[in-house]
């Protein structure tokens, strides 16, 4: 019985979890759209800026041209650099040099044992000619004398010239000395030189770098002084259009208040023989489009019978004239009429 | 309602900025079009399933197969039947509930009678909670309306004091409560399109297990009379 019972059959919702996270899910993605999605207005258009834009386009432009000048003089800048890399070229040569001054001490180191044997020369040949003998001897002995002389004198000769070849020697290695030292002083002033042409070249890099730091400055300046002489012409351009528009709009008003007088004017029929000028003095309310709200008397002429003409003729001139800039109608808005009996 | 000319508009400063009756209709039309989408995402399910159930069993039922076997198999799955399955059930389960030699009109009577109650039965849960969509989708407008008029009327009030009115006084305010109308909308439209949709598939359903029933009943009859 129970399990025929229509009752036991239970409902099985499917996915009704899925339902409720699906259902967030919507939710969460349109408050995203409207937090993302919709550009809400945050910041409203100022309506000075696009003023001031459309006053300033020469200046605008004007700034470009410097510009480029400041520009220029920047390039020029790897141009003095690339004489620099080449700089140092020339020293690279400077060392081998060096080198070949380092073999020349050694040479002159090799000389002084050449002197030694020159000595050693000299005394074997003089025990030789202390020798006493006999006459016999004599002859032989002057002859030996003799070539002994001719000996000394060669000996004296080839000292000599031994001596001058020493000397020379002295004098080639003191040449040799000299001109390394020559050669080593030219270095010195060549690497002095060169330094003080390097010096000279960073000082001359210097003084662009510093001419074009003035110009940028004096660039810059001039921006400011041409951008704040526009800021003045524009200013004054402002103040002057304002001062055109003032006095326009205050000729306006005048000439339109005039206009009103004359048409009311026109309208009054005057009641006759009034003494003297009266004044009757009206308040008028007026709507856009020249329509006569109100009228009201703020000041009696005292003759009610002129009272009444104005205003009749206050009512019977409408539309009154009005400005076509609708701006200047909270002028009119409320307008006090004086009429004159006698103009 | 400040009345400084540069406002943040943004969505969040509006509705932050807005006064408490409106913040609080805006907090109630959240609830309801989040449990508004919940039962549209959950009468979709339902409604799928059941035409799908009743799809298969209608093919099954008119390929011929044996109704006690097709009982017994209801019966047995019943966390899994649809409802033309347990419209089925109760009918054929009251039909052979009878002895042999009863009236045969008698029979058939408390037969479609059984059948009728499970109709109702399931109906009714078909139906469920379309009742509240279209609620969500009539009422929400004007309880969203009802923010934005309260709101344009404190943005309106705030003007009284100043001297010289422009629409930046005004503008925030009816923005903010405009937002309440708006989310009013949000909640009425899903509900209203659902409303509609799962109206008509749960009376498309309702006939074809009308219709089923009258078949059924048929069946029996003839079935009784061999």
């Amino acid at each position: 019985m129970s399990s025929s019972d229509p009752r036991n059959f239970p409902h099985s919702e499917p996915r009704s979890l899925l339902a409720g996270v699906l259902a967030v899910l919507v939710h969460v993605l349109f408050i995203a759209f409207l937090i993302f999605g919709v550009s809400w207005k945050d910041h409203p258009p100022e309506g000075m800026v696009v003023d001031i834009w459309t006053e300033l386009p020469k200046p605008i432009q004007a700034p470009p041209k410097q510009s480029k000048p400041v520009q220029e003089p920047v390039k020029p800048e790897p141009e003095p650099s690339k004489p620099e890399p080449v700089k140092p070229e020339p020293p690279k040569p400077e060392p081998p040099k060096p080198e070949p001054v380092k073999p020349a001490p050694p040479k002159a180191a090799v000389t002084p044992p050449v002197k030694k044997p020159d000595i050693a020369m000299k005394e074997k040949p003089e025990p030789v000619k202390e020798k006493p003998d006999l006459e016999a001897q004599k002859k032989k002995e002057q002859e030996q004398e003799r070539i002994k002389e001719q000996e000394r004198l060669k000996e004296l000769e080839k000292q000599k010239e031994l001596e001058k070849k020493k000397e020379l020697e002295k004098k080639k290695e003191l040449e040799k000395q000299k001109e390394l030292e020559k050669q080593k002083e030219l270095e010195k002033q060549k690497e002095l030189a060169k330094q003080k042409e390097v010096e000279k070249q960073k000082a001359l890099e210097k003084q662009k770098e510093l001419q074009k730091q003035k110009e940028q400055e004096l660039a810059a300046q001039r921006q400011r002084e041409q951008e704040a002489k526009a800021q003045r012409e524009a200013e004054a351009q402002r103040a002057a259009q304002q001062a055109a528009a003032k006095n326009q709009v205050t000729n306006e008003i005048g000439k339109y208040k005039a206009l009103i007088l004359a048409k009311i004017r026109s309208r009054i029929v005057m009641p006759p023989d009034l003494p003297g000028n009266p004044v009757a003095e009206f308040s008028v309310t007026l709507l856009p489009g020249g329509d006569i709200l109100d009228v009201k008397l703020s000041k009696s002429s005292g003759h009610s019978s002129f009272d009444s003409a104005v205003e009749r003729a206050i009512f019977l001139s409408k539309p009154l004239p009005l400005p076509p800039d609708p701006g200047l109608f909270n002028e009119f808005r409320n307008l006090n009429i004086k009429v004159h009996y006698h103009e | 309602m400040s009345t400084t000319v540069t406002q943040d508009m943004s969505f969040l400063h509006l509705i932050t900025s807005a006064s408490v009756l409106v913040q609080l209709v805006m907090l109630i039309l959240m609830l309801i079009s989040l449990s508004s989408w919940w039962f549209i995402f959950r009468k979709l399910f339902v409604i799928r399933y059941e035409i799908k159930k009743t799809d298969d069993f209608e093919d099954i039922f008119w390929r011929g197969v044996d109704l006690n076997a097709l009982h017994q198999r209801i019966i047995s799955s019943r966390y899994e039947s649809g409802s033309l399955e347990r419209i089925f059930a109760a009918g054929f389960g009251e039909f052979t509930k009878h002895p042999a030699g009863t009236d045969l009109e008698a029979v058939m009577e408390s037969t479609r009678r059984a059948m009728r109650a499970t109709y109702q039965r399931e109906m009714d849960y078909l139906e469920s909670h379309l009742s509240f969509l279209a609620t969500v989708g009539s009422v929400s407008p004007y309880i969203g309306l009802f923010g934005t008029v309260w709101g344009i009327m404190n943005s309106f009030r705030s003007l009284s004091s100043v001297t010289q009115a422009t629409i930046a006084h005004v503008a925030p305010g009816i923005a903010e409560a405009l937002i309440a109308t708006a989310m009013g909308l949000f909640a009425a439209i899903p509900a209203v399109v659902a409303y509609n949709r799962y109206a008509s598939r749960t009376d498309q359903l309702a006939t074809r297990f009308e219709s089923f029933m009258e078949e059924l009943s048929n069946v029996l009859q003839r079935r009784a009379a061999e």
